[in-house]
């Protein structure tokens, strides 16, 4: 198989056109380095190249071999929540859903995890820590799977768009966690708090257990959390492609109307859909607030709603919405966001490295359009050598190149429009 | 002028999409005034070649001539310029301007920016009168009938003077008086001096109206005859290949029990207060094949919806041996004896992203055969689709691993219906099961669907292919505005007579007797 019918696969296509995109991003934050390099006196064209090279340290950036470790064990985890909603985002897309309420679902997940952890208090007792924590991220599933039913719901039935009641739940459920954790005292157990901070599982003995990750990692983190998205990704991933009930969410999610003459129950199939979506983004959340070292403040809980919610997104797109992708792409943008933790030691301030990280998160988006350039190009090499082999033989040779040119013919249009739709997005 | 005989000449054309040769070394003479069809089974490169002559695509190599001269044609600008205009399979018409407005739309005088139309309306009301095209110019495309609109498309190459028309299969779409009505116009414009190239894939229409016949097959140029001088048993084996059977084999049905019952049946239209199915009772029994011949939207989409379940009723009932399912799901229908061929394959029949293995299942992934606990059975629906597809010779580039959005439309539709009749199911809804076939596919789905008769199923065919409905049908109802009007035998009606239920222009009351 030559070059072209190489590129020609579908998951090689993902990968090259994923990779172009971080490249694209870095490209775009390189330059906007070497711009402010240049109308600012304290930095120079030297601190732009420097940056470029923290940048893509990522956690490698620091020089001190113990901070490294330790910087590994914090992507690991920071990476956690970002993959499961990246999976939630995922599904649902694969069900022809828009789940932008991962936000919301997520705090969901957030609060019912912490109403459990919180106020029953094991400490001294490691097994049933476990328990309790075992129900903790239950329940969240449970409210998270209730949550994303929701926009499901409306859409099945009175064929609302998910993306307004999406949008909706995730500004009651910020308003909700407000109100109990500020208000309602008897909930929730926040008597020991920093004031506008709850107590954390750590007072309490119902942290997610390390499983002595804590020992390889040290002063991370770091905490079973992540084998527990892998293992959901691993899951995600069967259910998609082996089952019959993944099976019908793709076709659901592919064309609702022959799913539906094929005798699915379409509008069924979106409510379990996003009732998973928001299962998986709510363990997200519990994941992350369930870990001793993570304080929620929740006074300002109304007026932002977690990054990690919306992160999800380039996160799915990133990974093509494959769930065993979205395992890498989840650590990976932990990476560059903690290589741009690490940006102000080449004279740049937080706030750029937020901007270049965003950028090539944005970057994600055009995957779609990467996609379709690749497939031109395939072809275009193709023809090439077709015509080179015409030449040579003076007779035109149709070997090796049966893979289906056409079958990609609809690609760049598709992606053109994906594109877009990622855009406005 | 030249002294060449012919006004259009495309000599050696070969145009290569991929692997595909859509058109391979094609030669195509258009003498000036003739009536010049062009005959191909789908996919045969009939509509490949006719972009390439006006400036859609360019060929990869050959010449296009003009009266002996050379020309270039890069875009569809080139061929008005050089008096080319076509009449496409689907009008490019916009719906809500008048039909002045449409004829003159990129042609428009203008007096400081104002639109002068009185000497566009003069030469239209000519125009008609010369070539007996009758249309109110002041009419709104989307109020008048298709045949009109057809006008108004041919009208507007008149008005650009063109002197080569290309009809793109103009009589898909007509009832039998509006195609006779074509064909005059046709011969009236030939009359004239205007040369016309006729893409088509019916025979009959050949034989009546065109002078000579160029053939394609796969791409190929087969030869170019002179009608007077062939029959149409010949043209239909230079199309296909082998010799085709036009009548269908068919022994006398034998009806037996009721399979499907429809009682008094309303739904709702969506786009008008009116119901778009009144009324309508009928019953279709084991063993006959029922048709329901109209005029495209006049209520067949939404029975063929209610019968599936892809909508519901609203009033009236569905009864399916003996057993009411107005108000069962698709599934449960499919379940109990229901097979479907819907009507838009990409729509209902097919998930084109999927491969064709995962959609020859999709009505049976849940049987035994082919999940265990949930999970899918790869191995066994491969070899199923791989059975299928060998049964019915559905063509593609990977197999069964080829995407359904890469295979060409014939070899969807024989997937879709290969899918269908392998159920033993009690009754078949088949729309427009041949829709986008080539005549030796028609005929080897036809006698597929009298198999499954005789082998004792209720068939019910919807269908606008009038030659369909009087060869395969048993008894054939016509439809006209949601009603039935209409209770035909095959044997003892023509289509003439169908075509005049099918207008609304006669009616009978008699309801029929289940």
């Amino acid at each position: 198989m030559n070059m072209s019918g190489f590129m020609k696969k579908e998951g090689v296509k993902s990968v090259i056109s994923s990779v172009l995109c971080i490249l694209a991003g870095v490209l775009l934050g390189f330059i906007i380095m070497v711009l402010l390099a240049l109308f600012n006196d304290r930095t120079s064209i030297g601190d732009a190249v420097k940056g470029l090279g923290i940048l893509l340290a990522g956690p490698f950036s620091s020089g001190n071999a113990a901070y490294i470790v330790t910087n590994v064990g914090d992507m690991i985890f920071y990476s956690t929540p970002l993959i499961m909603t990246g999976l939630s985002v995922a599904i649902a897309y694969k069900t022809g859903l828009f789940n932008i309420g991962a936000a919301g679902q997520f705090y969901m997940g957030t609060l019912a995890a912490l109403m459990i952890a919180l106020n029953a208090d094991t400490n001294g007792s490691p097994a049933m820590g476990f328990l309790v924590w075992l129900a903790a991220l239950l329940t969240a599933m449970l409210a998270g799977m209730i949550w994303g039913a929701i926009p499901g719901f409306f859409k099945a039935v009175f064929n609302v768009n998910e993306v307004i009641v999406c949008i909706m739940t995730n500004w009651i459920s910020a308003n909700i966690v407000t109100w109990i954790f500020t208000n309602t005292p008897d909930l929730i157990n926040r008597s020991a708090g920093k004031s506008g901070y709850l107590i954390t599982t750590a007072v309490t003995g119902n942290g997610t257990p390390k499983l002595g990750l804590d020992q390889v990692f040290k002063g991370s983190y770091i905490d079973m959390g992540i084998l527990v998205a892998i293992a959901l990704a691993i899951v995600i991933y069967v259910i998609l492609t082996k089952t019959t009930f993944g099976y019908e969410l793709r076709a659901c999610g592919s064309n609702k109307y022959g799913a539906r003459c094929a005798g699915m129950n379409e509008k069924r199939n979106i409510i379990v859909s996003m009732a998973i979506a928001g299962g998986l983004a709510a363990i997200g959340g519990a994941l992350y607030y369930l870990n001793p070292g993570i304080e929620l403040k929740f006074d300002t809980a109304y007026s932002q709603l977690p990054s990690y919610g919306f992160n999800g997104i380039p996160v799915a797109l990133l990974g093509s919405n494959n769930p065993i992708a979205v395992i890498f792409v989840g650590i990976f943008i932990r990476f560059l966001s903690l290589g741009g933790d690490h940006l102000t030691s080449a004279g740049y301030n937080k706030y750029i490295s937020d901007i270049i990280v965003a950028l090539i998160i944005y970057f994600a988006g055009f995957s779609m359009f990467f996609k379709g350039f690749i497939t031109k190009l395939a072809r275009k090499k193709e023809k090439a050598a077709e015509e080179a082999a015409k030449a040579a033989v003076q007779k035109p040779s149709v070997e090796g190149e049966k893979t289906g040119a056409k079958a990609d013919e609809a690609a760049p249009e598709k992606a053109l429009t994906e594109g877009k739709e990622a855009e406005t997005k | 002028m030249s002294n060449s005989p012919y006004i259009i000449e495309m000599r050696h054309i070969t145009k290569v999409f991929g692997t595909n040769r859509a058109n391979d070394d094609i030669t195509l003479q258009l003498k000036k005034g003739e009536i010049h069809a062009l005959l191909g089974e789908n996919g045969a490169g009939k509509s490949t070649l006719m972009s390439i002559l006006f400036g859609l695509y360019d060929p990869d190599e050959g010449e296009i001539y003009k009266n002996g001269e050379k020309v270039t044609i890069k875009d569809p600008n080139d061929a008005t310029a050089l008096g080319i205009g076509m009449v496409h399979q689907h009008f490019k018409l916009v719906e809500c301007f008048s039909v002045l407005d449409n004829i003159i739309l990129g042609e428009e005088d203008t007096r400081m920016g104002f639109l002068q139309k009185k000497t566009a309306r003069a030469k239209v009301r000519e125009l008609s009168d010369k070539y007996g095209l009758y249309v109110d110019p002041d009419a709104i495309i989307e109020d008048i009938t298709v045949g009109m609109q057809q006008r108004t498309e041919i009208l507007k190459m008149l008005y650009r003077d063109n002197e080569i028309l290309i009809f793109d299969e103009p009589t898909a779409v007509l009832t039998p008086q509006e195609i006779d009505e074509l064909m005059q116009i046709m011969k009236n414009l030939a009359a004239e001096g205007k040369s016309i190239l006729f893409i088509t894939h019916k025979l009959n229409e050949i034989m009546e109206v065109a002078d000579r016949c160029s053939v394609l097959r796969k791409g190929k140029y087969i030869g170019t005859v002179n009608v007077a001088e062939t029959t149409k048993e010949d043209l239909s084996e230079m199309m296909v290949g082998h010799s085709v059977k036009f009548a269908v084999d068919k022994a006398p049905a034998k009806p037996a029990e009721p399979v499907l019952e429809l009682r008094n049946l309303c739904v709702r239209s969506r786009s008008s207060h009116k119901n778009a199915v009144n009324d309508v009772s009928f019953t279709v029994h084991a063993g006959e094949i029922v048709c329901i011949a109209g005029i495209d939207g006049n209520g067949q989409t939404e029975l063929g919806y209610a019968i599936t379940g892809l909508e519901k009723a609203d009033s009236g009932s569905i009864i399916m041996c003996g057993e009411d399912i107005t108000k069962k799901n698709v599934r449960y229908r499919c379940e109990h004896g229901m097979s479907h061929i819907p009507e838009d394959r990409h729509k209902h029949g097919l998930i084109l992203d999927f491969s064709l293995q995962e959609n020859m299942v999709l009505r049976r992934y849940l049987e035994p055969e082919f999940q265990k606990n949930g999970f899918i059975r790869f191995k066994e629906v491969r070899e199923y689709a791989e059975k299928l597809t060998e049964e019915f010779d559905v063509r593609s580039s990977a197999g069964v691993d080829s995407t359904a959005r890469s295979m060409s439309g014939g070899n969807q539709q024989k997937a879709v219906v290969a899918r269908e009749l392998d159920h033993d199911h009690k009754l078949l809804v088949a729309i427009q099961p041949t829709r986008g076939l080539d005549v030796g596919a028609i005929e080897f789905i036809h006698s597929e669907i009298v198999k499954k008769r005789d082998a004792g199923a209720a068939i019910l065919l919807i269908s606008l292919e009038l030659d369909e409905i009087m060869s395969l049908s048993d008894r054939i109802l016509v439809m006209y505005e949601g009603e039935i009007v209409g209770h035909l035998d095959p044997k003892t009606t023509d289509v003439k007579e169908m075509g005049l239920y099918m207008a609304g222009a006669k009616r009978d009351t008699v309801k029929e007797e289940g």
